[in-house]
């Protein structure tokens, strides 16, 4: 069976401003990795982003300390904050429990410190983000690159396989692993989320190889002799690495909203592991009377994601300058509303 | 083609059958259904259970009782849910329209909006206003929804049905309000500070003086748009669209759209004492019909020349007065049902109010809008994504050669962005518009569940909440078809629509 759809033959690429020659001053004598930083340098709030969530999981990881080894004997770096999440600190100086300053985030009922729950959630959910979104850009890449790559019968094969995972609901697989493997923590569910995650990254890079592969430089270093694994790692990888690494970052801020959302449903983190989604579910009725319990896992899932967002938007500007227009005068004269005259002139 | 479509076919129903076996095993191991009798006191509790385990043949292994639920399946009969004893079928055929209710208004509201504003953020790119909506839609896709839809629930039903029972506005809340929302509102304008400052100026003060009179005249206890409203608000409409499709240069499309709202309005007296309490659907489609067809003739007898965009003026102005008409009428009834729901109107729950019993066809739809309210706001948000995908998609063609030729030919900008440009945007889209169609039916698992919402998507979470086998495979199998339908008529979509991609055989 052929490949069912084909794009014809990409040729045109434009290159930014490359009819006046003016932008293409800038990026003289530069390398194409040098280019693309630039680019991305030049995207102030990707920068803002990534600056944000670097220091954020620095703060994070260094607030709570690091949890490794198994629940008999742990293996505990101790962070700079002072009550760890399971503790139960006594009533601060606020009779309800709210903010103050040995408790920046206020208590729960029963005592225990907001903040290491917060940051203990925020943990783990950037924990679930990465293992997902890397778990699933792997098999998204591999999946999408070889059935775009090969095409007829593999590429088939695979994109009706890609069209069976979409189907399998994602509540069902939260559901599946709490029942099985709820006391094994949350590293199974990433896992096993991010097994599922994949197919439209994998629909994309396909798109991009199909493309790709019809390219000159493709047939050339085929003429060269060289193999179908030095073409696809050499040649059509590094070219398609841009969408590659643009869906990825959205596939991180989508996942951290998607464990948020199956921790609500109460298919994700289960007690006692926190998360922020978990938290806000637990305290959403509180919103009223606590507010500060519904508010700050909120804010904090929205940072990240609008962040990591920012970011990918900033690698998408770096790597395909394609959607970058340099702006004519006559379009300027029809953003400055003056265009009836352009047009009787 | 045909051939292409069989293969296809045959093909989905393969996948359709390996994700429901999949699903199956996957629901299978998901708990024990019977976990909660296990602990009960009850006496009884081991017939019980052995009853249980023969109806709902839990003896048989999964992997082979999968076979025992599809030979029942295929020949349509899904089975009993489990704590009820109810036939599946009848479940889902009345969750079914409650998601469809809730979901469509939300997704055509969401894919006019993120497209309008996709576009308008694409031919304006890096402007005041194509940032704003960069950061906006970026920081919608950032909103959990359920984070969202408790603030929606607090500050637009509980405080908005508090406000009501003395609705005035005080002088700083209102000039706030209007500051804000002519903000808003100039930063659509284009061109230079001063123009963008007067347009903010002459917004602001026709806001707090609309406010000031809504107060005054206690207009959110006793709304009302009468046919003065409409008439301002119908031209107001027409000359906006006439500005978007033909330029107010165009004096055939002006009048057009102006005979059009005059004609509505002729009908505004009719159509208010014929639609009593004991209207129904047929005359609302009548309306809207004799509406949209006068409409059209009016757009095709006002021109010789070009008569696409001068019809198209002439039928959304029609539109859009038939709709303030009967928002109007919708207005009128809303003091009855102010009384009708206690003075809470804006409900947080459900999807109907069971302590109205009434056969006003008013009443009833207001009661529909007013829950519909919370739920379609915030699933209307996903509009976000339609906008990044249409500006992105609108960029793309911007930069093609044919817009190039297009403007160097001397085609006036409006020309080339509706005729060349929109139309080869949107077709990247029609994928995304078919996995929204499918998903419709899925309904919304999260949203269903917050606002009370019986349909399709709480369906599903309780079957899975409840171990309930039978429920959640009539479910899935639905959805999982619906899917796999979506992937191939998309694929089909776009073949038919861009020529240059091709079925290959």
């Amino acid at each position: 069976m052929a490949s069912l759809l084909k794009r014809k033959k990409n040729t045109q690429q434009p290159i930014e401003g490359n009819e006046t020659g003016s932008s293409n001053l800038e990026v003289l004598g530069l390398s194409q990795g040098q280019i693309i930083r630039k680019r991305f340098f030049q995207h102030k709030p990707a920068v803002a982003g990534l600056i944000f969530m670097a220091c954020f999981a620095i703060f994070v990881y260094t607030a709570s300390g690091i949890h490794l080894g198994t629940d008999a004997n742990p293996l505990t770096i101790k962070g700079w904050w002072q009550f760890a999440h399971t503790d139960l600190p006594p009533q601060g100086p606020c009779a309800d429990g709210c903010p103050s300053a040995t408790h920046p985030m206020g208590q729960l009922p029963n005592g225990r410190d907001y903040f290491s729950l917060v940051m203990r959630g925020s943990e783990i959910s950037l924990m679930i983000m990465i293992v997902i979104g890397g778990l699933s850009a792997l098999i998204g890449t591999v999946t999408g690159a070889v059935a775009g790559f090969f095409g007829g019968i593999i590429d088939s094969v695979m994109m009706r396989f890609t069209d069976f995972i979409l189907t399998v609901p994602f509540i069902l697989i939260g559901a599946v692993i709490g029942y099985n493997l709820g006391n094994f923590g949350v590293f199974p569910l990433a896992i096993f989320l991010g097994l599922f995650i994949w197919p439209g990254l994998a629909r994309l890079v396909r798109g991009e190889f199909l493309s790709l592969r019809e390219r000159e430089f493709v047939d050339a270093a085929r003429v060269a002799g060289a193999s179908n694994r030095r073409i696809i790692f050499k040649h059509i990888l590094p070219n398609s690495v841009g969408v590659i690494i643009v869906s990825t970052t959205l596939l991180l801020s989508s996942s951290i909203l998607l464990e948020s959302g199956l921790s609500y449903l109460g298919f994700g983190v289960q007690a006692p592991d926190v998360s922020l989604g978990a938290l806000i579910s637990t305290y959403q009725g509180e919103f009223i009377y606590a507010p500060w319990l519904f508010w700050w896992p909120g804010v904090i899932i929205i940072a990240i994601a609008l962040s990591i967002n920012f970011v990918g938007d900033g690698l998408r500007d770096a790597f395909d300058p394609r959607q970058r227009r340099r702006i004519s005068r006559k379009e300027r004269a029809v953003e400055t509303g003056t265009r009836a005259q352009v047009n009787k002139s | 083609m045909l051939a292409f479509i069989g293969r296809r076919l045959s093909l989905a129903l393969l996948i359709l059958f390996g994700s429901t076996y999949l699903t199956y095993q996957l629901a299978a191991f998901s708990g024990d259904p019977l976990a909660g009798l296990r602990e009960s006191t009850d006496p009884k509790k081991d017939v019980i259970i052995a009853e249980l385990t023969k109806t709902l043949q839990l003896d048989v292994p999964p992997p082979a009782r999968y076979f025992l639920w599809l030979q029942k399946a295929l020949t349509g009969d899904f089975g009993n849910t489990v704590i009820l004893r109810l036939p599946v079928i009848d479940q889902i055929a009345t969750a079914i329209p409650v998601t469809l209710r809730l979901v469509t208004t939300a997704a055509i509201l969401s894919v006019v909006i993120g497209i309008g504003f996709g576009v308008l953020s694409a031919i304006r790119q890096y402007s005041r206003l194509d940032n704003s909506l960069t950061l906006l839609s970026f920081f919608l896709f950032s909103l959990p929804i359920f984070w969202i839809a408790v603030m929606l629930k607090e500050f637009m039903a509980i405080r908005f049905n508090d406000f009501l029972v003395n609705p005035t506005i005080d002088i700083w809340s209102n000039i706030l309000i209007s500051a804000v929302l002519a903000v808003i509102i100039s930063g659509f304008v284009s061109g230079t500070r001063k123009r963008v400052l007067i347009t903010w100026a002459i917004t602001f003060g026709s806001l707090v003086t609309l406010f000031s009179l809504a107060s005054v005249t206690a207009w959110f206890r006793f709304p009302s748009m009468g046919i003065f409203g409409i008439a301002i608000l119908g031209v107001a409409c027409s000359l906006g669209f006439t500005n978007i499709f033909s330029g107010l240069g165009n004096r055939k499309a002006l009048g057009a759209g102006l005979a059009s709202v005059v004609f509505g309005l002729i009908a505004y007296y009719p159509f208010q004492s014929l639609a009593g309490p004991g209207t129904n659907y047929e005359l609302m489609i009548a309306f809207a019909v004799l509406m949209l067809s006068s409409s059209y003739f009016i757009g095709y007898f006002f021109t010789k020349i070009d008569k696409g965009p001068v019809i198209r003026v002439s039928m959304l102005s029609a539109f859009m007065v038939a709709l303030f008409t009967v928002t109007d009428k919708l207005m009128q009834t809303w003091d009855a049902y102010f009384k009708l729901s206690d003075g809470r109107p804006i409900q947080t729950q459900g999807s109907y109010n069971i302590t109205i019993k009434t056969n006003d066809f008013w009443i009833n739809n207001l009661d529909l809008v007013t829950h519909l309210f919370l739920p379609t706001t915030a699933l209307a948000l996903g509009f976000a994504g339609y906008l990044r995908y249409s500006r992105a998609s609108m960029l793309e063609v911007l930069n093609m050669d044919y817009i190039r030729t297009a403007r160097a030919k001397g085609m006036p900008e409006r020309e080339v962005v509706l005729r060349h440009a929109i139309r080869n945007a949107m077709l990247p889209l029609t994928t995304l518009l078919t996995f929204e169609v499918a998903g419709l039916i899925g309904g919304a698992i999260i949203t269903e569940g917050i606002f009370g919402w019986r349909g399709m998507g709480s369906l599903s979470n309780e079957a899975i909440q409840s171990q309930d086998l039978n429920l959640l495979m009539a479910t899935f199998a639905i959805s999982a078809f619906l899917t796999i339908m979506a992937t191939l008529v998309a694929d089909l979509l776009y073949s038919v629509l861009d020529p240059r991609i091709r079925i290959r055989k």
